[in-house]
């Protein structure tokens, strides 16, 4: 009886305290904000190996809160990137020698190694800005835009999400929608997919700048399970259209016998390619569906955060992620957070290591390695700590690694002992520090 | 809004009304750290990062993408 009255006295304290603070109950699971700045800022290098892409970035995510939990967040991030990028050309015995992108000179990979265009060079900067807006007590909005520019490519987004909580603001229902139309204008053009690249200056197979839009849409549920488990589950629809191809990705055209490269010789008084390559061809369409599920459970201080992706598409690409990240108190006011990922996909039903000499074309082919069947696995540490004025630094140190394959029955000839898959292995370290809160 | 009304009345059929907590029950909840994205910045890093890398992309939230590296 004395318990069922203290905890009546409990629920009666706790409705008072709500009333007494205006009857804004917390929402789902973010505590209501002091109305003021937050700034999270941070560095980034990632770096890959044998001087392919390197990126030096630098972000800022400013965040205004006002009263009742309405909040502006604006974005700036600005990337420097360098290095070489694999074009799709496959591993030779003998040098090759390729035409640049831009069509005006050429380079040329030594032999025995992966066909690297090292004229890759850029700078982006990416700009991005959100509302969100609680409405009607349950409801909160949240509408944003998004833009970005490198040398070559732009991206405009727009996109909007609207929430409510149920349950006591235990389960939160969430649909979101957005809208990207991005345009490329590539150096020297966009190459005519499945045309072959031309001696230096030959510049008859480009048409000109390329659209592609992008529709998203996310529907996701938030359940509180206890005290201190929460869980998410989010299906993601993705449709895009319009030009998809990379313009700077090749096909290596191959003899049928030995799977070699077929060579070529430039016109007489022209530089050009020393074998015969086409530029890729993707289907201009793609949709994909994905399955995403994240737990974050709280156990004496320490957070287990885990989440699981699976995602399918029309072009035969199913793939898996998992992600576990352990956050790990050291004393009052630092933390140590190990995470590992693990991701597979399947390749694309057009991926091709080469296409042999006097077949028919086929409508779609591809080289991208990022198109083909591999694993990757993620691997870092992360230490957080807390300034002596409150504010909040960490630094990160992760490593990425690539490995692909190709089923030995889909080579030919010297393919065999020859073929190697772009692999990759990268350094991701960022610094990052939040203040103002 | 429909499809808001019909997710929400499938989750409370699925008895998702009796599980989470009490408003006062929610210390732990509201902790920065117990926030489905900890670090905003850096969930926005990675999804660039593997956008740029990989054939999937988004999941968590929209795509991760805006640039010429795919």
């Amino acid at each position: 009886m004395a318990a069922t009255k203290g905890q009546s006295i409990s629920v009666s304290l706790a409705s008072a305290t709500c009333a007494l603070l205006g009857g804004v109950t917390p929402a789902a699971v973010q505590a209501q904000e002091e109305p003021g700045w937050d700034f999270n800022t941070s560095l980034l290098y990632y770096g890959e190996d044998a001087d392919r892409v390197q990126d030096l970035s630098i972000s800022v995510l400013a965040t205004r809160t006002f009263m009742d939990d309405r909040a502006l967040t604006m974005g700036l991030t600005v990337d420097a990137l360098t290095g070489a990028t694999p074009n799709g050309g496959q591993y030779q015995s003998v040098p090759q020698t390729f035409t640049s992108p831009s069509g005006n000179s050429v380079f040329t990979a030594p032999a025995g190694t992966l066909a690297l265009d090292d004229s890759f060079r850029d700078t982006r900067v990416a700009l991005s800005a959100n509302w969100s807006q609680p409405f009607s007590r349950l409801y909160t909005f949240d509408v944003g835009m998004s833009a970005s520019k490198e040398y070559d490519y732009m991206h405009l987004g727009a996109n909007a999400k609207i929430s409510r909580d149920f349950n006591q603001r235990n389960t939160t229902v969430s649909a979101g929608l957005a809208y990207a139309a991005d345009s490329l204008n590539p150096v020297g053009g966009t190459p005519t997919p499945l045309t072959p690249m031309a001696d230096v200056g030959d510049l008859g197979n480009r048409i000109g700048d390329q659209d592609k839009d992008v529709v998203d849409l996310v529907l996701g549920v938030t359940q509180v399970i206890s005290r201190n488990l929460v869980v998410q589950a989010n299906y993601s629809f993705s449709d895009s259209s319009g030009y998809l191809n990379d313009p700077y990705k090749i096909v290596s055209i191959v003899d049928a016998v030995t799977g070699d490269v077929v060579p070529r010789t430039p016109a007489p008084g022209l530089q050009g390619p020393s074998h015969e390559y086409v530029f890729e061809s993707r289907p201009d369409q793609r949709t994909k569906h994905s399955l995403y599920g994240q737990a974050k459970y709280y156990m004496n201080g320490k957070v287990l955060d885990a989440s699981y992706r699976y995602m399918t598409d029309d072009w035969d690409i199913d793939s898996h992620t998992v992600d576990l990240r352990f956050r790990w108190p050291v004393g009052e006011k630092a933390y140590l957070e190990p995470h590992l990922r693990y991701y597979t996909q399947t390749e694309a039903n057009f991926y091709q290591v080469g296409l042999v000499d006097g077949a028919p074309l086929p409508l779609y082919a591809s080289s991208d390695y990022r198109l083909g069947n591999f694993d990757g696995i993620t691997a870092g540490l992360k230490y957080g700590w807390t300034t002596r004025n409150d504010n909040d630094m960490s630094v990160r140190l992760e490593l990425y690694q690539q490995r692909g394959s190709i089923p030995a029955d889909r080579l030919i000839g010297n393919q065999v002992g020859q073929f190697e898959y772009p692999d990759l292995d990268a350094v991701i370290l960022q610094f990052s520090y939040r203040f103002g809160r | 809004m429909k499809i808001l009304t019909l997710v929400a009345s499938l989750f409370v059929v699925a008895g998702c009304s009796s599980m989470g907590v009490e408003p006062w029950d929610r210390d732990i909840l509201a902790k920065d750290e117990m926030q489905l994205t900890t670090d905003a910045l850096e969930a926005a890093t990675d999804d660039h990062i593997y956008f740029s890398k990989e054939a999937s992309s988004g999941g968590r939230g929209f795509g991760g993408g805006g640039c010429g590296c795919n």
